[in-house]
């Protein structure tokens, strides 16, 4: 056959296909239109109502914003929560940064077995993972068994449980396999014949990770950075497990004002801010390249 | 066709409830589910508000049966979501204590909307091989040696508490300046606490986990973890107590008021009544279940002269309540 029959019958075959391509379009479109889109719109419409006496007043008001933004209680919880979701999002770059170096260039025959290491944790319970650092840290933990029998301490402490630090820390853990997978792709795309070219140019090592590896991995570590940001900022079942008194994260205030306090408006209201802080880190990651290698 | 029937009448008899933790407890729901042949699906609630919330949304058409507290049950009246009780459906209707039957907290304009069957104090429970020696009053809870073991409930109505431990005549009703000083109480208080608990399950975990050894709970708690073989002490400060009294409220647009009628007078009778106070160490409100546990229990859980129910403050509707929303987030930031 030669090239003219065939695009003659690809011409021909066009309009069906195209049927067919919006065909397979349309029950996710559906799907996400329902379940997604909807939700979205209502979440839009209730940030704007208000509760009066136990009673969702709909008429529009800006009351929900304006007491986000004037209280200083609320505020302080926004601030811990961007500190937290940075602080998280900054030090799993940082493990995943060399990890998936170490993988894609020396990982040899086991590269497979060690990326397939890096997402096991996923097949377990995310509550799972979150029980299983409360039995390290607790006060009859595995940390504290091992230091008292080491005679290090005398009584149990209290300083690893509860608090900001074990926030953060489970976080780091449970949320690592989302930066690393993105980062051991990009790794994997980085041609070792410019790490070769950098090195006859008798560039230092650490000349060739700042001026070669980071920008070309820096699409990977930024689509990791905006799957760990998101998902801390969003989450309430850390701080709520692990956290202690004072460390109730955004997460945390969006459940009880849709729970406990039965503010809806509220609660939509602080719903509507985490997406809007998530959805700027977007923007500023994708100006950036961050998805266009994937 | 016989096959097709079948389960289309057992799904007509499925009694939804939400209520607070142990009041559909299988060790006596399984027999009022053999005996009438229906199924009890409960929720639980970890507040009165999340109760409110739950029971109101989809039009109230979610649950047929709440176990509602004193500070919601006119907030059910008013909002039209319950139904008056018709006496005359429950034959152990007239062994509900006499000041219990009317009671002004499920009463409403001349008629009852609820069944009064459980109350109880908020209490102190403490952990007695750490804790001595026992405590009397609330103030073991700012004791410097027990920094960093206390846990508190995740409960805007804890500040009722607080109130009372600075002698609020009315701790539901408190001016801004009092809520001012509630919270430089809680904030003086927050550097002892661990941590807020949430669920009963969550407050036995840190007992047994060694990370508190004192809190504020309900007697929910000391049931559960005695019965575990754990250690447990409970202290009921005198007149520095707050508590609930406890209502089955029937839906408005409950499909199955009929099963939600056979239930409220299980509950009311003595294997009913005995069962919530076994499952939860909270005091009962008939005759029978006095006569089912026995006059000695009974007077411990002050079922004989009620003396104890007189003294609690109990949970009320409180005003201004976003103010006390707001202030518990504050504590919580």
């Amino acid at each position: 056959m030669n090239t003219e029959t065939m695009s003659v019958a690809r011409m021909r075959r066009r309009p069906g296909l195209q049927l067919g391509l919006y065909g397979t379009l349309l029950p996710p479109l559906v799907w996400m239109t329902l379940l997604y889109f909807v939700p979205i719109a209502l979440l839009l419409i209730y940030s704007f109502w208000r509760l009066e006496s136990f009673e969702i007043v709909q008429t529009f008001s800006l009351d929900n914003f304006k007491t986000i933004a004037s209280n200083a209680a609320y505020r302080r919880v926004l601030v811990r929560t961007v500190a937290i979701a940075l602080g998280v999002t900054v030090i799993d770059a940082a493990i995943a940064l060399p990890l998936g170096y170490f993988i894609t260039r020396h990982g040899g025959r086991y590269r497979q077995l060690l990326t397939l290491l890096v997402i096991l944790p996923l097949w377990s319970s995310y509550l799972v993972r979150v029980f299983a650092w409360k039995i390290i840290l607790g006060y009859n933990g595995v940390i504290n068994t091992v230091l008292l029998s080491l005679g290090i301490l005398t009584t149990p402490s209290q300083a690893f449980l509860y608090n900001s630090f074990a926030v953060t820390l489970t976080f780091v853990h449970v949320w690592l396999p989302f930066m690393i997978l993105p980062v051991i792709t990009a790794f994997e795309q980085l041609p070792t014949s410019l790490l070769e070219a950098s090195a006859d140019l008798n560039a230092r090592p650490w000349t060739t990770f700042r001026r070669i590896i980071l920008p070309l991995v820096m699409p990977g570590v930024l689509a990791g950075s905006i799957n760990v940001f998101a998902l801390t900022m969003g989450d309430f079942i850390t701080p709520s497990l692990v956290g202690g008194a004072s460390d109730i994260m955004l997460g945390n205030v969006i459940a009880s004002q849709f729970g406990v306090s039965y503010n809806w408006p509220l609660g939509a209201a602080f719903a509507l801010v985490v997406m809007a802080i998530v959805f700027s880190g977007l923007a500023i990651v994708l100006r950036r390249g961050a998805l266009e290698t994937l | 066709m016989g096959w097709l029937a079948a389960p289309a009448q057992a799904a007509g008899c499925t009694l939804t409830a939400i209520v607070w933790e142990g009041y559909t407890d299988p060790s006596f729901t399984q027999t009022f589910e053999e005996q009438t042949g229906c199924t009890v699906k409960a929720t639980y609630a970890g507040s009165s508000d999340e109760m409110f919330a739950k029971f109101r949304a989809g039009g109230g058409r979610n649950y047929d049966l709440i176990s509602a507290s004193g500070d919601i049950t006119e907030r059910l009246y008013q909002a039209g979501l319950v139904r008056p009780i018709d006496a005359s459906q429950l034959d152990n209707y007239s062994a509900v204590f006499d000041s219990f039957q009317n009671g002004r907290w499920n009463t409403f304009d001349g008629q009852p909307y609820g069944v009064t069957f459980a109350w109880g104090p908020n209490v102190l429970i403490y952990n007695p091989e750490a804790v001595s020696p026992p405590p009397a009053s609330w103030d073991v809870l700012f004791d410097p040696e027990y920094a960093g073991k206390i846990t508190l409930p995740d409960n805007p109505m804890t500040i009722a508490d607080v109130a009372l431990w600075l002698g609020k005549p009315d701790p539901y009703d408190l001016t801004s300046e009092d809520l001012a000083e509630v919270k430089a109480k809680l904030l003086e208080l927050r550097p002892q606490i661990r941590k807020f608990w949430a669920t009963a399950g969550e407050l036995a975990n840190l007992f047994q986990s060694g990370e508190v050894v004192l809190a504020h709970a309900w007697p929910l708690t000391y049931q559960q973890l005695d019965e575990a073989g754990f250690p447990v002490g409970s202290v009921s400060p005198k007149g520095k107590l707050t508590g609930w009294t406890d209502s089955w409220m029937i839906a408005q647009r409950s499909p199955n008021a009929d099963v939600a009628y056979e239930w409220i007078d299980y509950i009311l009778s003595g294997p009913g009544q005995k069962g919530v106070i076994e499952a939860t160490g909270y005091s009962g409100a008939t005759e029978l279940g006095t006569a089912e546990i026995g006059a000695e229990r009974a007077k411990e859980l002050f079922m004989d002269d009620l003396s104890l129910h007189a003294q609690i403050n109990m949970w009320q509707s409180v005003k201004n309540y976003d103010e006390w929303v707001q202030l518990w987030n504050e504590i919580r930031s």
